[in-house]
């Protein structure tokens, strides 16, 4: 009996093989379409784009009109067309790639799919945002105009050519982000205007390939898959789209705290709480896993190392910006003030029929936050993963931000790749999800 | 998840930091198996947080769809009454009182946005046939911000809640007809 259905296998498994062939010869193809869907929406956006300043686009130094050649100006019904096909292509290549045993994408493949995507954006004008705007307003005026960006905003500048480049919002604001990231911009002050935007995208561009490769030896160390979790990041619209299209600095935050991860895993701890505390000063959101490994490793290396750090850092603070420079919670204080139609509190504000949000929300979202951060802090003290404890934090900061700008979903993004706990996956990508529908509004009712 | 390394955990937890704490914030090397329940109930939390979520979500963009459905209509009749197919328009939502009233303002004759004498209607009510009624109305110089100070020849509801703070128009203004308030033809 054993041996008749040994020879019943012998004569399906050709068949069979011939049937997975097929089967994986058109997963391919279909891997292949929704890899030059990805690219010709990302060349879409870049194109239109480069046409000038749209609603999309801010107002911005001419660096790359020449890809402008085959665009019309970028409209929100083109750019929510594109948004939408890049989402829904990413969502196809990460089932491929998560729910087949077959070499479906390979890792060749996915390398240079994720490059290109980022090449053609760095290519590009800056897309959605005038962040960057507002960090070379900040180096110019720290290094060109002795101005002290921890003080003044960039309307004490008025005169310097960046200053009509700034978002208006946020003219009068001094700089929020870390004294080590503004001493990172300084070198952008004396590179010109065009110099500096290029400057910037450079930095994000590098810090997003650092995080791109942190985030494939992470996953690798875990025994996780590292070409999925370089899909995951790399491949994520929201990631290159609006971050690196930004040369957003949450980029750099990112990278420094899958530095420390890394490190952790390496057991270079002490180099890891300094990454998480330097990662602090360049974006305060860093230092959220900071707690999440001490209580997991509970040794006091990482601790000691993020002291140490934290002394230079506020040293070299002090030095370039005085007191002000370490003044990070009236910044972070001012920033919890300000209200996005995007968030997730608003939005909720509405249904419940408010008109929205109010200060006595503000403390009750505050609240809520520092439950869950108590809760985690005691699952990871009772073994939970630390980095998707630490995932989890940064997804309910941004989930209970009353500020919700799309780079702030990024910061999970990331974690959750290397994390043991696909849910925080889940959850990071469905929040992005519900981001994405909330954007379309302008192409369910054009307003023209 | 349970198994040696569990127990070295657990053990660990009663000989040091954790000897004198309960059982549940004793310490422990990796999450001990048997804590479905824990995970059951968080993923229910998480689940029914994310429809919340989804709910408000949707609900949002629906009010948002609904609204730019009435500003498309408030640019649509400025153009019509006004016979200026412009598209550099001012539009100006009730963020203070979140009343669905609008105001949208144009230049009187062609132009770059803001650098002629300026005509600003004020929207209310529902929209009818793709179109809103205007329900006042008021004037401004080239060249200024949209102040009470500088409005004049105010009509309608613009009038009787005293918008406009100059009693005349500027010297050398053009002609500011007040418009005919409701969902009427433009004057002639």
């Amino acid at each position: 009996m054993s041996s008749l259905v040994a020879a019943e296998s012998r004569s399906i498994e050709p068949g069979g093989r011939e049937l997975n062939l097929l089967t994986t010869r058109r997963l391919r193809a279909l891997a292949a379409a929704l890899s030059l869907l990805m690219l010709a929406g990302t060349i879409e956006i870049v194109i239109d784009a480069s046409v000038g300043h749209s609603p999309l686009v801010p107002r911005s130094p001419s660096i790359a009109n020449w890809l402008g050649f085959a665009g019309e100006r970028l409209g929100y019904r083109v750019f929510l067309i594109a948004l939408l096909v890049l989402t829904g292509s990413y969502a196809g290549m990460l089932a491929l790639a998560a729910g087949s045993r077959r070499q479906v994408i390979s890792t060749r493949w996915a390398i240079a799919l994720v490059a290109a995507l980022e090449l053609i954006v760095f290519a590009g004008p800056i897309l959605l945002s005038t962040d960057v705007f507002s960090y070379i307003a900040y180096a110019r005026m720290a290094v060109l105009h002795g101005v002290n960006p921890y003080i003044h905003g960039p309307h004490s500048i008025f005169g310097d050519p960046i200053y009509k480049y700034v978002g208006s919002d946020w003219r009068k604001v001094a700089t929020a982000y870390g004294p080590i990231y503004t001493l990172l911009t300084y070198p952008l002050a004396v590179l010109g205007i065009k110099g500096a935007v290029w400057g910037a995208k450079t930095q994000a561009l590098l810090a997003s390939a650092g995080t791109l490769a942190l985030t494939w030896r992470c996953a690798r160390v875990r025994g996780l898959d590292p070409k999925l979790a370089l899909l995951i990041v790399g491949l994520n619209p929201l990631y290159f789209v609006y971050g690196l299209g930004g040369a957003h600095n949450d980029l750099i935050m990112t990278l420094l705290m899958m530095v420390a991860v890394a490190l952790t895993f390496a057991g270079r701890e002490a180099w890891s709480g300094a990454s998480l505390m330097i990662g602090g000063l360049v974006k305060a959101t860093a230092i959220v896993p900071l707690p999440f490994m001490i209580l997991s490793r509970r040794r006091p290396a990482p601790l000691i190392g993020a002291l140490l750090a934290g002394l230079l850092g506020a040293a070299l603070a002090m030095a370039a910006f005085g007191v002000n420079g370490l003044d990070v919670i009236s910044a972070l204080n001012r920033d919890a003030g300000f209200v996005s139609t995007d968030s997730f509190p608003t939005e909720i504000a509405h249904l419940v029929g408010k008109p929205g949000i109010f200060p006595v929300d503000h403390d009750l979202l505050k609240g809520a936050l520092v439950l869950i951060v108590l809760y985690l802090m005691w699952r990871t003290w009772r073994g939970y993963d630390w980095v998707a404890a630490s995932g989890w934090t940064l997804l309910a900061i941004a989930v209970t931000s009353t500020w919700l700008l799309a780079w702030y979903t990024l910061w999970t993004l990331p974690l959750a790749a290397a994390s043991r706990d696909r849910r925080l996956l889940a959850a990071t990508l469905a929040i992005q999800a519900l981001f994405i529908v909330h954007q379309n509004a302008p192409l369910l009712a054009p307003v023209s | 998840m349970s198994g040696p390394m569990d127990a070295r955990a657990n053990n660990a937890g009663r000989r040091g930091v954790g000897a004198r704490v309960p059982g549940w914030a004793r310490p422990l090397s990796n999450e001990r198996g048997g804590s479905g329940s824990l995970r059951l109930a968080e993923n229910t939390i998480v689940i029914l947080f994310g429809l919340l979520l989804a709910v408000a979500t949707v609900n949002d963009l629906v009010g948002q769809t609904h609204v730019n459905h009435r500003l498309a209509a408030d640019l649509r009749t400025w153009r019509t009454v006004t016979g200026h197919d412009y598209r550099n328009l001012d539009i100006e939502q009730d963020i203070k009182t979140y009343t669905s009233r609008d105001v949208v303002c144009g230049n009187v004759s062609p132009g770059a946005p803001g650098e002629r004498t300026q005509l600003c209607l004020v929207f209310e009510g529902s929209v009818v046939a793709g179109k809103r009624a205007i329900s006042g109305g008021y004037y401004l110089p080239p060249k200024v911000t949209d102040a009470a100070e500088n409005r004049y020849s105010c009509f309608g509801t613009a009038a009787s809640s005293g918008l406009c703070g100059r009693s005349s128009p500027p010297a050398g203004a053009p002609p500011a007809p007040a418009f005919k308030t409701g969902l009427g033809p433009p004057p002639k």
